[in-house]
């Protein structure tokens, strides 16, 4: 029986990976595995005190307080994080939880668990992030359009002009200061409550 | 291995969903040819970095869940990244979490009721500040205060209706009646909506009503014996299509608001008027729906020319900022919204089915999906 050999997505191919577990034979393995998707992969062991953000992925042993030597706070994470379990002791679940990882990989390695734990590691690192992209823009301009109807009712109580004519103050502002709608608003509202 | 790398002769694939069937056909196929042309003129140019562009289309047949099933056959099974698809906003969020999920790239050429902004999404047609401002204003300078909103019953609609109900109170303006038919409203569901405008005695009728179900809006109208002068209805989404479908003479007096129609000047749309109708028939008009659908397959290919990658985070951010000399005028995609800044002008219907346009911007309109600053100072000529 043959296998179809089922080419790589994109996604996944030509990344930077940090290797963070002892280089044994197995550790070799990994290694080897993701050099074959065209990864630039860097070995580091022991653990270091601060694990390096300039990745892709990285592919680290579950160690006691390795959630203290992760670079970014959790929900803000820099790379995809996949957790390496070890055959023993037995897992500690909570230190897992806390590294907040995209994927984990068991020892000892197969070639099909390697590449299924960088896609996942992958995928569910890159859509987090576009979410998160989303919620930000999506919080911007809420805090835009707060700050433009505050400046707006500044404006028409100071000066005693109509909704449109305030709209129109703010816009040419924002154009001959060349910022945007939102910053101009805002300069107004601060600067109001610091004269009043 | 990803299209991106190597050295290789195989085409580009992109997907298309568009109906060719059911109620949306009527304009959802004018912007599938809007789409096909593109790719002809491109593939005839010698395709992008010597590759041909290869359209993988299905036809969703108007239903919304279609689109999604069909986005993802397209993602999963076809193994393709870029679409171009979509009329209605319902169909727009039937695909969305497929793109997002899968990091596509949807190319949408439709107005829509604005604020969305999905990193997985290029938005081509009007947002509102691009469309309803200037609209609202024309109609309350030209015609009255007093409007009637008739809307088909889906997203679009009501959300379209908040956004114009606020600008004519703010205005002075009152809104004397509002109502909805479902997306599939034949002639007689009509009746009574046309016995409620002639109680009413509105100035406007401001009609989101889409699909097969504009053509009987206007038809009854029209065998109301209305007048268009005194009480036209006004659109954001009625073409030189559903006039075409409905007959010149009743849509004849009648206002909508677009970035494009086909009698706009200038050397850019006159070729792409030859071209088009010489593919598909003299007869046949192009609109607003069918430029976009034209112009964002330009930009993708100019993109993809310098990306050269299919990827969408190797090709969005080429995409971003890129301006282009569309049929409507200089227009560019926007990279603080994905969404497009375009043209705004108010067409009036005459009696060849076309447009005259009674005002339009002197440059393209900053889309502000989200309404924050307004598009309220928009100067016209």
């Amino acid at each position: 029986m043959t296998w179809q050999v089922r080419p790589l997505p994109p996604e996944v191919s030509n990344l930077d990976i940090v290797v963070a577990t002892r280089r044994d034979e197995d550790g070799e393995f990994l290694i080897r595995e993701l050099q074959r998707t065209r990864a630039r992969v860097r070995h580091i062991w022991p653990i270091p005190e601060v694990l390096p953000e300039d990745a892709d992925v990285i592919y680290c042993d579950l160690a006691p307080g390795l959630s203290e030597r992760i670079p970014w706070v959790p929900g803000e994470p820099k790379a995809a994080l996949t957790i390496i379990i070890p055959l023993v002791p037995p897992p500690d679940l909570d230190q897992l939880r806390t590294c907040a990882a995209d994927a984990v990989l068991h020892r000892p390695f197969t070639s099909h668990a390697v590449l299924v734990s960088l896609v996942m590691a992958r995928t569910r690192f890159t859509y987090d992030q576009r979410l998160r992209w989303r919620i930000d823009k999506l919080d911007e301009n809420l805090r835009a359009i707060r700050a433009v109807e505050r400046a707006k009712a500044i404006l028409m109580s100071t000066r005693s002009i109509g909704e449109d004519e305030a709209y129109r103050f703010i816009r040419r502002q924002a154009m001959d200061r060349r910022v945007s709608i939102s910053v101009v608003a805002a300069a107004i509202v601060d600067s109001h409550e610091i004269l009043s | 291995m990803p299209e991106s790398r190597g050295r290789t002769s195989e085409p580009w694939r992109v997907g298309v969903l568009f109906s060719k069937t059911g109620f949306m056909a009527v304009i959802e196929e004018t912007q599938l040819r809007g789409t096909l042309l593109a790719i002809e003129e491109i593939n005839a140019a010698g395709g992008i970095n010597g590759r041909e562009l290869v359209p993988i289309a299905y036809d969703p047949s108007s239903e919304a869940a279609a689109f999604g099933r069909y986005a993802k056959r397209l993602m999963v099974e076809d193994r393709i990244t870029t679409i171009f698809g979509c009329y209605t906003s319902s169909s727009r969020k039937a695909v969305l979490p497929v793109v997002e999920r899968l990091n596509g790239l949807l190319w949408y050429p439709t107005l829509y009721e604005g604020f969305e902004f999905s990193p997985n999404v290029i938005y081509t047609g009007a947002a509102p500040n691009q469309n309803s401002i200037a609209l609202c204003r024309f109609l309350m300078d030209n015609y009255g205060t007093r409007f009637y909103f008739v809307g088909s019953d889906y997203v679009y609609p009501r959300e379209s209706n908040r956004i114009m109900r606020e600008l004519v109170r703010n205005n002075g303006g009152e809104v004397v009646g509002e109502v909805y038919l479902r997306l599939r409203a034949k002639h007689r569901d009509f009746a009574p909506v046309i016995r409620d405008i002639k109680a009413l005695q509105p100035n406007v009728i401001f009609s989101t009503v889409v699909g097969d179900a504009t053509i009987h809006l206007y038809q009854c109208y029209a065998d109301a014996g209305f007048d268009p002068k005194t009480m036209p209805i006004a659109s954001l989404t009625t073409t030189e299509a559903e006039i075409r479908a409905m007959g010149f003479d009743v849509g004849e007096g009648h206002i909508t608001a677009a970035p494009y129609f086909q009698g706009v000047g200038g050397d850019s749309n006159s070729s792409f008027v030859a071209h088009y109708k010489k593919r598909y028939g003299e007869d046949e008009p192009t609109n607003m729906c069918v430029e976009a659908a034209y112009f964002q397959v330009h930009i993708f290919a100019k993109a993809l020319e310098q990306a050269n990658s299919l990827e969408t985070d190797v090709l969005r951010p080429v995409v971003l900022g890129t301006e282009f000399d569309a049929p409507q005028g200089k227009i560019s995609i926007n990279p603080t919204c994905s969404h497009t800044d375009l043209w705004t002008r108010i067409g009036r219907v005459n009696r060849r089915g076309q447009f005259d346009v009674m005002q339009q911007s002197l440059t393209s309109v900053r889309a502000d999906p989200y309404l924050i600053g307004y598009g309220r100072t928009v100067a016209f000529s």
